[in-house]
């Protein structure tokens, strides 16, 4: 880490001196780039380092501000609303994107830069933050869900994860689990959305269809609950500690070894590096169980679109800095190695590249974790986020969530009422 | 006598005109809401008979988001909002009262280090503020509240996922946040009684609530106004605090109040005009209120 | 006589106790949380999430490290929002405590057509939700290129209603003697409020000194929209960066935080002592 950090600092000193340099040469080009996200920003360094070290490229200065997450959005719909004070490029959350797409788009379409790639790309991914065929901004990771295993308490209860081929298996290695350890299998979130709607994604439900149809009541919908519910009956499933997989109580009580897995998508592993250092060498990660009547492999969740803004005087040069960092080769090899996130560039899984040792890889002292990716890839389905949806996420995690793991309501009832809840919401 | 000096003499008498002196003292008030709110008023109330969906995508859609307004999810953050602002108003009233004249009487040693003591809270970063509550008043039964519990026999709690307790524990947290703030508003308003006055009540044998309530009451009442009229004002318009407990979630109803349902609508959703609508309702609601309360203390009746 | 004398004075010790010992424990309870985040401070942040609301110090992964990290952590931007927080807390108290009192006092003083137009106006200014004046304040500030200044971040509290509401209240609450007393000396009506009430107005001039500093210290929602240079940007914002998404940086929230309370327990200090000494020098007792 501290090598990591030398080397950084290193290419930091470097890109001023750089800047210096070319200053008497070539005037570099200013843009302003904003982030929820403080990591984000030493990826972008690192790709506008390599951008500038490349004599063809027109030299770059970009001028990187970090904000806080909520804020920052509300920042951003105030510089749109009025016109002025917008930065050239931006990232925004997928939970906020479509905010971004009502009316007058005041967004860059990227289709020039997306298309030539895209079979090199997990499609899926770009049409999250997409409208009318055009592609609006670029997510750093896929998001895939996987599922970790505790294989200390599944070892203690005799279990072997590689077993677990479906939800039922997943179920009942959840009671032996149970029976020999008197520790809960996973958690359910009572109060957001990363339990129900992966699950009902993996299973083939949505919230929305792309005509803002609301497909929240329909039988996918109520047999994943009912499923989910009966795990919370026999104790398998328990309440997630402090409401959510992000609680600080939660990461304490995963930490101390109290529940044998749980399901996230991909860029959770940092968390567990992070905040559960006990737990390493212990968790290992699995596709997620399949649903024995249908769906997918996985889901994708969760993401951040990078954008860039229409009104911007230099959107060709801030969209074509945008692709190198973030569709090329060298970018989504670093988005591993810095993010530590899943890249939604096809090629490099499997490749030598994302075998190099980061603090990702020692967690797990597993260097698999792509190639285990890799067999998931093909099988993720669309999420649909419309206009919409963060209408139906807000029901999804205050009172779906609630409802079933807090309440304790039936699965029929509650789906029918969020449904209608959104469908009152829509007219 | 020239020109000049008659001119500067001339301003003077205008400035020093008993009519004009009083308009000179509020001037600044008046351009100031003349310069900087008018406009930002005017155009709210616009926006709130408006569809914004962006620049140039504006449209007049006359009453109807006062109308879409009344929906569950409003009834929700009205009663949730009402909740938390009757207690708070309750509690953030009378404890720091008591507070404040026990620290202002000679019976307390270090007044003065309990009185910073006492303001820390207000000071402390509202996101550690969050994670501290949060973690105290926590799902297992391991956290602390749960553990005093356990000390009188009762079951754990999940104390932030029910509309009872959470709300408890936002009164609670705002009362720890903001009781050195209103000590700070009571003491100076007792600090303004002339100490003389006590010294005679002392003489004709009152005693300490007595005098309370003989001296120190009526003499505060005007501060005693204003701290009941900025904890209403506070408890209507709360919002850092229980975004500190639950970020945009809402478990059982309990984690969104008015202001928190504005932010949904006008960031979370983008619909600004919605956002307006909902804002000026909850400034009708906050005037209203605080109208009562002000004509229930006789504040219009006479000159004070 | 001397009896009753000592019975008082047992009277006032027991008193006194009591009095002393709530303050105590009111106060050993409302820094608890203070208390963990100073202990916070000085661990790593995978340590409090280890071990939840621990308020023991353990000394062997306590350290003054993330101290230290406050000036590494991107180039020491900590005290470049250190800066800005102080510099925009002390334009705001200073020009917010002169135009409202004067706002204030006349207010409480004088009878004059459309006072009550004034005071009503006053009060729903306090009272109308901030964030939804926001976009026009916004595109107003635009208009007048002052965006991304500290100008511009105090421009909407220049005469903040709620002050001027208390110093109206605080002179209703002075003696009626005092003043008239004043009147009747012969000043002239400004001589009145820079020389009389003025001293007598400087509890009011504590409290609110107290109270502002605290309010643009903690203030987050405005600033945030007005500023777009990291190094401009105040305290709170700046802490808000570091809790994210996708990941918190515990290891600079909480000395940052500890920090962030340094300044305005100065403040406290100064103004409690000055208007405790304004005070006993004043005219009010006498």
């Amino acid at each position: 880490m501290k090598k990591l950090l030398a080397i950084f600092l290193a290419v930091a000193m470097l890109v001023s001196l750089g800047i210096t340099a070319f200053a008497d040469g070539e005037e570099p080009i200013h843009l302003t780039l904003w982030t929820f996200q403080e990591l984000h920003t030493q990826l972008y360094k690192e790709m506008l380092d390599k951008w500038n070290a490349n004599p063809d490229n027109p030299k770059l200065d970009i001028d990187m501000q970090v904000y806080p997450y909520e804020d920052m959005h509300n920042k951003l719909t105030i510089a749109l609303q009025t016109g002025e004070g917008a930065p050239d490029i931006v990232d925004i959350e997928i939970n906020m994107f479509a905010n971004y797409l009502k009316g007058d788009i005041q967004l860059a379409d990227l289709n020039d830069i997306v298309e030539p790639l895209e079979d090199h790309l997990v499609m899926s991914r770009f049409n999250n933050y997409a409208k009318d065929g055009k592609f609006y901004g670029i997510d750093h990771h896929i998001g895939a869900c996987i599922v970790w295993y505790n294989t200390e308490i599944l070892e203690e209860a005799g279990i072997d994860y590689h077993d677990i081929k479906t939800w039922d298996d997943y179920h009942e290695a959840g009671k032996v689990v149970l029976e020999k350890t008197g520790k809960p299998m996973c958690t359910w979130e009572s109060k957001d959305c990363w339990s129900i709607y992966p699950l009902v994604n993996q299973h083939g439900g949505d919230w929305l269809t792309p005509d803002n149809e609301v497909r929240m009541d329909e039988q996918v919908v109520i047999d994943t609950l009912a499923f989910m519910k009966s795990m919370l009956d026999d104790g398998t499933a328990v309440a997630c500690p402090g409401g959510n997989h992000h609680s600080e109580e939660y990461y304490g009580w995963m930490n101390g070894g109290n529940c044998a897995s749980v399901s996230m998508p991909f860029w959770y592993l940092n968390r567990f590096t992070d905040y559960m250092p006990d737990l390493a060498g212990k968790m290992k990660v699995a596709p997620m169980p399949l649903w024995p009547d249908g769906g997918h492999k996985s889901a994708q969740m969760g993401g951040t679109g990078t954008a860039v803004v229409k009104t911007s005087p230099n959107v060709d040069i801030a969209k074509e800095w945008l692709a190198y960092a973030t569709l090329s080769f060298e970018g989504s090899v670093n988005t591993w190695l810095i993010l530590g996130f899943d890249p939604i560039m096809t090629d490099v899984y499997g490749s030598e590249e994302m075998k190099a040792p980061n603090k990702f890889f020692d967690y797990y002292e597993d260097d698999t974790i792509f190639d285990m990716l890799k067999t998931i890839l093909d099988d993720i389905p669309d999420t649909c986020l419309t206009e919409y949806f963060p209408a139906a996420a807000d029901i999804v995690r205050n009172q779906m969530a609630y409802d079933l793991v807090i309440g304790g309501g039936d699965p029929a009832e509650i789906a029918h009422n969020c449904a209608e809840e959104l469908r009152d919401q829509i007219m | 006598m020239n020109e000049s000096s008659r001119t500067t003499l001339q301003k003077k008498r205008w400035l020093t005109d008993p009519k004009i002196v009083p308009y000179v003292f509020i001037a600044p008030f008046l351009i100031f809401f003349l310069v900087i709110y008018l406009y930002p008023f005017i155009s709210t109330i616009l926006m709130s008979f408006q569809k914004i969906d962006g620049p140039g995508s504006v449209e007049w859609i006359g009453t109807k988001n006062y109308e879409k307004m009344w929906n569950r999810n409003f009834k929700q953050a009205l009663a949730t909002t009402f909740r938390y602002a009757f207690w708070d108003v309750v509690v953030l009233t009378i404890v720091p009262l008591i507070f404040a004249v026990i620290l202002n009487s000679s019976s307390v040693k270090f007044p003065a280090f309990f009185k910073s003591v006492f303001f820390i809270p207000a000071l402390t970063s509202i996101i550690v503020v969050g994670i501290v509550f949060r973690l105290a008043f926590g799902t297992l039964a391991t956290a602390p509240a749960n553990r005093v519990l356990a000390l009188f026999g009762q079951p754990p709690k999940d104390w932030l996922m029910f509309a009872d307790t959470g709300n408890f524990v936002l009164v609670l947290l705002t009362l720890w946040r903001w009781m050195g703030v209103n000590i700070i508003y009571y003491i100076s308003g007792l600090q303004a009684i002339p100490t003389d006055l006590y010294e005679a009540a002392k003489i004709d044998g009152a005693n300490s609530v007595q005098q309370f309530f003989h001296i120190s009451l009526p003499g505060i009442k005007p501060v005693l106004i204003y701290v009941i009229t900025i904890t209403v004002l506070g408890g209507f318009a709360m919002f850092t605090e229980s975004v500190a407990l639950w970020a945009q979630n809402n478990p059982g109803g309990v984690g969104r109040t008015i202001v928190g349902y504005m932010y949904l609508m006008g960031f979370y959703k983008n619909n600004m005009g919605m956002a307006s609508a909902v804002g000026l309702v909850l400034l009708g609601l906050v005037l209203a209120v605080n109208l009562l309360q002000l004509i229930a203390m006789g504040f219009f009746r006479k000159e004070d | 006589m001397k009896y009753s004398n000592r019975i008082d004075g047992k009277r006032q010790r027991v008193k006194t106790f009591l009095a002393t010992a709530l303050m105590f424990v009111t106060a050993a309870l409302l820094m608890v949380p203070f208390y963990f985040m100073f202990l916070s401070s000085l661990k790593p942040g995978t340590e409090m999430l280890r071990n939840g609301l621990s308020l023991t110090f353990d000394p062997g992964v306590s350290s003054f490290k993330n101290y230290e990290a406050l000036n590494t952590y991107r180039d020491g931007i900590y005290w470049h929002w250190y800066k800005s927080s102080l510099i925009i807390m002390l334009l705001q108290t200073v020009i917010g405590l002169v135009l409202s009192s004067m706002v204030g006092y006349g207010l409480a003083m004088y009878r004059f057509k459309g006072r009550n137009a004034v005071f009503t106006l006053v009060l729903i200014l306090m009272m109308v939700p901030f964030e939804i004046l926001l976009l026009p304040l916004y595109r107003m500030l635009i208009k007048v290129h002052l965006t991304d200044t500290y100008f511009g971040v105090i421009l909407p509290y220049l005469v903040p209603p709620f002050m001027i509401f208390f110093f109206r209240q605080y002179v209703l609450g002075l003696p009626k003697e005092l003043l008239e007393a004043a009147r009747i000396d012969g000043c002239s009506d400004y001589g009145v409020f820079f020389r009389i009430m003025v001293p007598n107005m400087i509890p009011a001039y504590g409290a609110m000194t107290i109270l502002s500093c605290m309010n643009s210290w903690n203030n987050l929602l405005w600033p945030l929209i007005v500023l777009n240079t990291n190094e401009k940007f105040t305290i709170p914002i700046g802490m808000g960066t570091t809790i994210t998404p996708y990941g918190n940086a515990f290891d600079v929230l909480m000395p940052g935080a500890v920090m962030a309370v340094v300044p305005i327990i100065i403040v406290y200090l100064f103004a409690q002592k000055t208007f405790i000494a304004g005070l006993t020098s004043g005219s009010v007792k006498g």
